[in-house]
């Protein structure tokens, strides 16, 4: 006791100062450096650098040619010019009529010359095919935005399907409103089990069931949402306010009423920030689902890129980056006026 | 109207809050409960709807045994204001005061937020009756200042026109004018429909001004019974005299108390 007195009545200048760095930063420094360098090992992180700092060399001409800038090279060569029109053969349009063509659309005769061999004199001869051809000049592009637009209502069914879901998980999962202990653990489970199965995963065997198509791809958004949505709601329940709470319950409010009527209104405005963030993920995460079948541009992307098109690959991929660089303004807008309201 | 028989109230770690209260309040009378923070002022008024169960004793609402199975029917009968105004401070104005009436509502209603137009007129009626207008009405409850707040609880309170009004420190976080204002709106809308009010104060002056009646705690226990003219400086010294073992002890816990280790 006396010695603690002596030691708090020093001098300030006197005063014993803790060193910045224990030996404890020290060692978990060492034992970080250690766990990245086997982590490295085991993921050529090496051969990561060596190759791209190749690339960046052969890039700036201090290099003739690197792996990295030949692939990426080629890979530009087939994707530019973009595919924007679309060719069909006038011979595979099924009741093609000739007096109502498409808008913006015209026909092309194409003639094809093919060496053949001529079986009776045993002779090469050359033979002119004439193909007509139906052009619509933005006819890729035109179907590119009908799947982008697809993706989005995917996005948005996907988005309300997850609200609907999450809204009784919420309430069942939050454990002041949890009408019993079993109810809550079964439901919190329940949420991050649907949270922890990636879109992409379910996607995959919602396809298996439901088939190609949309219906996989919103019902895989909608149940990964409602893990999302079911633990950041219920979280909110749990922590609203608990006054207003009671002062309705003093007065003979049923719970549900008082869920309604106190929590509610106060965390409304979070539930619509969680949302709309939801919504801006589905918008994301629908052109991936879609490469596992799952309906819109990641279906039609999938598709093209099995066939090498990479001319088509290539207007898939601008069109998504439009539409999310578009998205990301409009979600900063109403994001901006949310919190000036 | 509002009876106490012998309430005794000990929490889970041990403070007895209340100890052998007995009282009766008759109807329309403006009762009003003095004593330091802990005296037992706040834990009283909770055992009579529920909020609090007593540990021993009765407390009987109009002829009705407050007792788990008979909240439902006591609480509507049983208002109540708070210090904190504990309103939903995002919803608005209108919707906390018609929250009053939530108690009688169908469940449907409740959930849809379809309040019949009689209960939103007389919510406007009863606003206007606090000295609110229409132009309160739609604006969150949580702009409005402290007193304009405890206006609205007021509203709220008489929504349901309930024979008791319970009012917990309803005056304790506003200034000194304010308090007066508040406090004389509860007073006349009280004596206007007849209400019997428990109303806890800390200010001996206010209560001086508007009781019918005074009582005061002290350690759980009634040390006053009286008009305030009776209760003089002595009492007051007496009611209020610092000393005793220990401190103040903390008010009625809103929270489960601190977790014993």
């Amino acid at each position: 006791m006396k010695a603690t007195v002596a030691w708090s009545a020093r001098p300030p200048q006197d005063w014993a100062l803790p060193p910045p760095y224990g030996w404890r930063s020290v060692g978990v420094v060492l034992l970080a450096a250690l766990l990245l360098w086997i982590t490295g090992q085991r993921l050529e992180m090496g051969r990561m650098v060596v190759l791209t700092s190749e690339a960046v060399q052969s890039a700036l001409g201090f290099r003739d040619s690197s792996q990295v800038g030949n692939g990426l090279s080629r890979l530009a060569q087939s994707m530019l010019p973009l595919q924007i029109s679309e060719r069909t053969e006038v011979a595979r349009i099924e009741g093609f009529d000739r007096a109502h063509l498409p808008w913006f659309s015209h026909l092309e005769v194409v003639e094809q010359r093919r060496q053949k061999l001529d079986p009776q004199t045993l002779q090469m001869v050359e033979q002119v095919e004439r193909q007509e051809v139906l052009v619509e000049p933005l006819g890729y592009l035109a179907h590119v935005l009908v799947k982008m637009l697809e993706t989005l209502e995917i996005a948005l069914w996907g988005t309300l399907i997850a609200v609907l879901l999450s809204l009784p998980l919420a309430v069942l999962g939050a454990h002041n409103y949890s009408p019993h202990k079993v109810a809550y653990a079964g439901t919190r489970m329940l949420v991050s089990l649907l949270r922890a199965v990636p879109e992409l995963i379910s996607a995959l065997f919602l396809v298996l069931a439901y088939g190609f198509g949309p219906i996989a791809g919103v019902l895989a958004l909608g149940l990964h949402g409602a893990g999302f949505l079911g633990k950041f709601y219920a979280e909110d329940i749990e922590n609203a306010a608990p006054r207003p709470q009671q002062a309705l319950l003093a007065i003979g409010a049923g719970r549900l009423a008082v869920l309604r009527h106190a929590v509610l209104p106060e965390v409304l405005p979070k539930y619509t920030a969680y949302t709309l963030y939801l919504l801006d993920r589905n918008v994301r995460m629908a052109t991936v689902v879609g490469l596992v079948g799952a309906g819109g541009i990641g279906q039609e992307l999938k598709g093209r890129y099995d066939m090498y098109q990479y001319a088509h690959v290539a207007t898939i991929l601008l069109a998504i980056f439009a539409t999310v660089y578009l998205l990301d303004i409009v979600a900063a807008r109403l994001r901006r006026r949310m919190d000036r309201a | 109207m509002l009876a106490f028989e012998a309430v005794t109230k000990r929490y889970a770690d041990g403070l007895l809050a209340l100890d052998g209260v007995s009282l009766r309040v008759p109807r329309g009378q403006f009762c009003v409960l003095l004593g330091t923070s802990g005296a037992g002022k706040s834990t009283l008024l909770r055992t009579v709807n529920g909020l609090v169960d007593a540990t021993s004793g009765s407390v009987t609402v109009d002829g009705l045994h407050v007792t788990p199975r008979n909240l439902a029917r006591v609480r509507p009968r049983v208002a109540m204001i708070h210090q904190q105004f504990d309103l939903v401070t995002r919803a608005s104005v209108e919707a906390n005061v018609l929250a009053g009436a939530l108690p009688v509502l169908p469940l449907w209603r409740a959930l849809a937020d379809l309040y019949p137009p009689a209960l939103r007129r007389k919510a406007c009626v009863l606003l206007d009756a606090v000295g609110l207008g229409e132009q309160h009405l739609r604006r969150p409850a949580g702009e409005l200042s402290g007193g304009q707040q405890q206006r609205v609880g007021i509203a709220r309170a008489f929504m349901l026109d309930p024979p008791l009004v319970l009012a917990d420190e309803p005056v304790a976080s506003l200034d000194p004018r304010t308090s007066r204002d508040i406090m004389d709106l509860l007073h006349t809308q009280s004596r206007e429909r007849g209400t019997t009010v428990l109303c806890s104060l800390h200010q001996v002056d206010l209560a001086r001004a508007y009781a019918d009646r005074i009582v005061a705690l002290r350690d759980g226990a009634v040390v006053f019974d009286g008009t305030p003219e009776e209760f003089d400086e002595d009492r007051v010294q007496a009611t209020y005299r610092r000393g005793a073992p220990d401190d103040a002890p903390s008010p009625v816990p809103m929270q489960p108390m601190r977790r014993v280790a």
